[in-house]
C-alpha cells in the first residue's frame, strides 16, 4: 500500500520556531542568530558587545557547542544572562533547544537576545530558530574563498561581518574577492569590516543592531 | 553531519504516519530534497539505515530525488531558477531573493504492508 504525504520533514522544527518568534515578539526584544566557523571571534564580539552596551540594554546568550560551558563562562562574566547548550553529537541548535533555553530567561527583561550557533559553516544554516536576525560571520585568517564555499551560510544572512580585519594585509586577504562572491549570493546584507580585538569598525556594529531593535520593536504583528 | 538530524526526523514522521494508516512495515520512502539544501544523498541515507533500525521502518529503501531551486526577486519579483552558488537575478543583477522552493525537505510517499483484518498483532 502506498500512502501519498507531501509534509516538510522539519514541520516540527519550523513549527517550533514560529512559536520562539511569537514568545520573543511578545516579550520586544530583538533576537540575532550568530553563525560562523569555530574561532572566527563570536564570542569574543558578544563579549564586547554585552560590555559596550551596559545595563541600559541587558542582553541575554543561549550559547551552543558540543561540549564545555566556557563560553558560557565567559559570557556571564560580562553580566548577560546565559545558557549554555550543550548539542553532544549535534552540530547545529534546533529550535527545540531555543525554546528550553528561552524559558530558563526572565525575557521581559532582555533588550537582545544573542543565540551563538555551534561552530560550523554547513549544519546550521538549515535551521530556522525562530530568530529576527540572522548573522554570518567570517573571520580573516580562515580565507577570502569562504563565501564561495560556503554559499548556504551567507544567502540566507541579515548582516554579514568580516572580523579580524587588522590582520588583512598580513594574511594577503582579499576584500574584493569576498565582495565579488557576495555580489552572486547576497547583496541584501550589509557588509560590516571590523576587528572585535582592536575595536576597529565596531561602531557600524553598534548602529546596525541599534536600528534593528528599534525596527522590530516598533512592529506590530 | 546535519544529516543526522534530518533522518531522525524523517524517521519519526515516517513511523506516526505508518501508525495512522495501519501499516505493520514500511519498505520504502520517498522524499523531494531541496537543491538549495547542502544535504549529502549517501550521509542520508546512511544515517537513516541506522537509524531506522528497531523502528517500522527498519531496511526500507529511501529513494531521494532532487528539487530545483527557484528565487524570486525582491527587487523586481521576477521568479527564476536559483543555483546553490547563485542567487543572481537574470533581470535586474541583484542577489536579493525569497527562496520559493529548493531549501526544503518534503516526504512525498511512503510504501508498506498493511495489517491484515483480524490480526492483532
Amino acid at each position: 500500500m502506498k500512502i501519498k504525504v507531501i509534509e516538510s520533514v522539519l514541520k516540527d522544527n519550523d513549527a517550533v520556531a514560529q512559536t520562539n518568534r511569537s514568545t520573543m515578539n511578545a516579550a520586544g526584544l530583538l533576537s540575532l542568530n550568530i553563525t560562523s566557523a569555530p574561532g572566527s571571534g563570536k564570542t569574543m564580539l558578544l563579549e564586547k558587545t554585552i560590555t559596550a552596551l551596559g545595563p541600559d540594554a541587558p542582553c541575554a546568550v543561549l550559547v551552543g557547542d558540543l561540549q564545555t560551558s566556557r563560553d558560557a563562562q565567559r559570557l556571564a562574566g560580562c553580566g548577560a544572562a546565559t545558557v549554555q547548550i550543550n548539542t553532544g553529537r549535534g552540530c547545529h541548535l534546533s529550535a527545540a533547544q531555543i525554546s528550553a533555553g528561552l524559558g530558563s530567561v526572565d525575557l521581559s527583561q532582555i533588550a537582545y537576545l544573542f543565540i551563538e550557533n555551534v561552530g560550523n559553516m554547513v549544519c546550521p544554516a538549515g535551521f530556522d530558530l525562530g530568530e529576527h536576525k540572522r548573522i554570518a560571520m567570517l573571520s580573516v585568517p580562515e580565507g577570502d574563498d569562504k563565501v564561495a564555499k560556503y554559499p548556504t551560510l551567507f544567502q540566507p544572512a541579515d548582516l554579514i561581518i568580516l572580523n579580524k580585519i587588522d590582520l588583512a594585509e598580513l594574511l594577503e586577504f582579499d576584500v574584493e574577492q569576498v565582495r565579488a562572491d557576495l555580489a552572486r549570493i547576497n547583496t541584501r546584507a550589509p557588509l560590516l569590516l571590523l576587528s572585535v580585538r582592536t575595536g576597529e569598525g565596531m561602531e557600524k556594529w553598534f548602529e546596525w543592531l541599534d536600528a534593528c531593535r528599534t525596527d522590530t520593536t516598533g512592529r506590530k504583528d | 553531519m546535519h544529516e543526522m538530524s534530518i533522518a531522525a526526523a524523517l524517521i519519526d514522521q515516517v513511523s506516526s504516519i505508518a501508525e495512522r494508516n495501519g501499516l505493520v512495515h514500511v519498505d520504502r520512502v520517498e522524499i523531494e530534497v531541496g537543491a538549495l539544501q547542502l544535504v549529502v544523498a549517501e550521509a542520508l541515507e546512511t544515517a537513516f539505515s541506522v537509524m531506522s533500525n528497531g523502528t517500522c521502518a527498519e531496511g526500507a529503501l529511501l529513494v531521494q530525488t532532487e528539487k530545483k531551486g527557484e528565487a524570486e526577486c525582491r527587487e523586481c519579483g521576477h521568479r527564476f531558477e536559483a543555483l546553490i552558488d547563485s542567487y543572481l537575478c537574470p533581470q535586474c543583477d541583484r542577489a536579493d531573493v525569497e527562496i520559493v522552493a529548493g531549501r526544503d525537505i518534503i516526504l512525498s510517499s511512503l510504501t508498506g504492508a498493511q495489517r491484515e483484518e483480524g490480526d492483532l498483532s
